[in-house]
């Protein structure tokens, strides 16, 4: 079960829409943390993933495990939220 | 059998020439189902600024005018459907197409799949993936503020994506293997860039490798036409060497291809396969333009009607129609 869902986007990132657009229609909130807004949490965002690039969606099961989907891979997504 | 329903058509992607297609097809009430895997939009999405898309005075944002032709087609009743068609297979009147939602039935298809950005081959680019070697400048770019950066390329995206990158990284080095391909008014936008020491142009530098640690990329190493290695140190790459269409899904459906991998069709548009079309970028002789895509998707969707409507293999049909 989903607990809470955290995405780490840029303004210009088209791919971080399509992630908000994928949870929306799942009718699943999220917390966004634009990195343009928010320089700082970059390495944040960096350290979660392990990679230099957004969107970076975390997933905070309710046993507090989490699941960080890196780019808009439908593949790990839909089942990390379902 | 997710569903029994057969569709009048089904599009392949999402890009500006689906979009378009579904304007058409959806405004006649053709019902219409749209499959990306990817982004709506496709390569235009991911593009910062659009120039040369007729009716947009300044240029347009690529991701505006994708998230436009995305409510445009949703207005008349296109329903996108975000997964995957993983192969069609064709069933005489009607066309299968395995889906991630599961099987559906169409009568018509088209494929709009577009491109994706080739890459390099060369040792390092798989390795050091999203830490430091990228494919999106729009989308990864940020990561790069007060940085220095190579960008590999000479066509238009390499030196448009080039020219964004200058908002975070402090210098770019082009490396461009034969010389600079990108239409002229770019030409002259990158030249007031390497005037101010923003972006330096290297011409005959072919990348050999790409060389980094834990931390991330540090260097290229490349060779230049005298065939004498150079180095180039960098924070990261941005990768904009040409395009390779996106067909890997049709191998096993008898949809004709040429030898790059292109999908071939007639003069309707329409595949060796009655009832499968194609438009866009994923076209065999496509001109790799967004405001072409989008005139192929609305010519694909004509056709489709054409063919819904038993007109497009007709001879004595299509022979009445030439009379002036």
């Amino acid at each position: 079960m989903v607990k809470n869902i955290t995405i780490f986007t840029t303004n210009t990132c088209a791919y971080c829409q399509m992630v908000k657009k994928y949870l929306t229609a799942k009718n699943m909130g999220y917390e966004e943390v634009n990195l343009d807004d928010n320089p700082h949490r970059r390495a944040e965002a960096h350290a979660l993933s392990g990679a230099m690039t957004v969107p970076v969606t975390v997933v905070t099961k309710t046993d507090d495990s989490k699941e960080v989907i890196v780019g808009y891979n439908l593949a790990k997504l839909a089942p990390a939220v379902n | 059998m997710s569903e029994e329903r057969i569709h009048d058509l089904v599009i392949v992607g999402a890009g500006p020439a689906a979009l378009t297609a579904a304007i058409y097809t959806t405004r006649e009430d053709i019902d219409t189902v749209i499959y990306e895997k990817g982004v709506v939009g496709g390569l235009a999405a991911v593009t910062d600024i659009i120039d040369n898309y007729p009716g947009f005075s300044e240029g347009v944002r690529g991701l505006e005018l994708a998230d436009s032709l995305r409510k445009q087609a949703e207005r008349f009743g296109a329903v996108i459907n975000l997964g995957e068609v993983l192969a069609i297979k064709n069933q005489g009147k009607h066309k299968l197409l395995d889906t991630t939602d599961g099987d559906i039935l169409a009568k018509t298809i088209l494929i709009a799949t577009g491109c994706d950005y080739k890459k390099t081959g060369v040792p390092g680019e798989s390795e050091f993936y999203a830490l430091g070697v990228h494919y999106c400048a729009t989308c990864d770019g940020a990561f790069y503020r007060d940085k220095k950066l190579v960008v590999i390329g000479g066509g238009n995206s390499a030196v448009q994506e080039s020219i964004f990158l200058t908002r975070f990284a402090t210098h770019i080095d082009l490396l461009v293997r034969s010389t600079i391909k990108a239409s002229d008014i770019l030409q002259r936008e990158l030249q007031s860039y390497i005037d101010s020491g923003k972006i330096t142009v290297h011409l005959g530098v072919s990348p050999k490798e790409i060389v980094g640690d834990e931390q991330g990329v540090n260097k290229v190493v490349a060779t230049n036409d005298q065939g004498e290695e150079v180095i180039f140190n960098t924070d990261g790459v941005f990768v904009f060497i040409g395009l390779k269409p996106n067909t890997s899904f049709l191998q096993s459906s008898l949809v004709s291809l040429d030898k790059f991998g292109f999908i071939n069709t007639d003069a309707n548009l329409e595949t060796n396969i009655k009832g499968v079309f194609a438009a866009g970028d994923v076209r065999s002789g496509a001109t790799m333009q967004i405001a072409s895509a989008s005139g192929e998707g609305a010519t694909a969707a004509l056709k489709i009607r054409e063919y819904l409507e038993g007109r497009l293999h007709n001879p004595k049909i299509a022979e009445l129609e030439v009379i002036p």
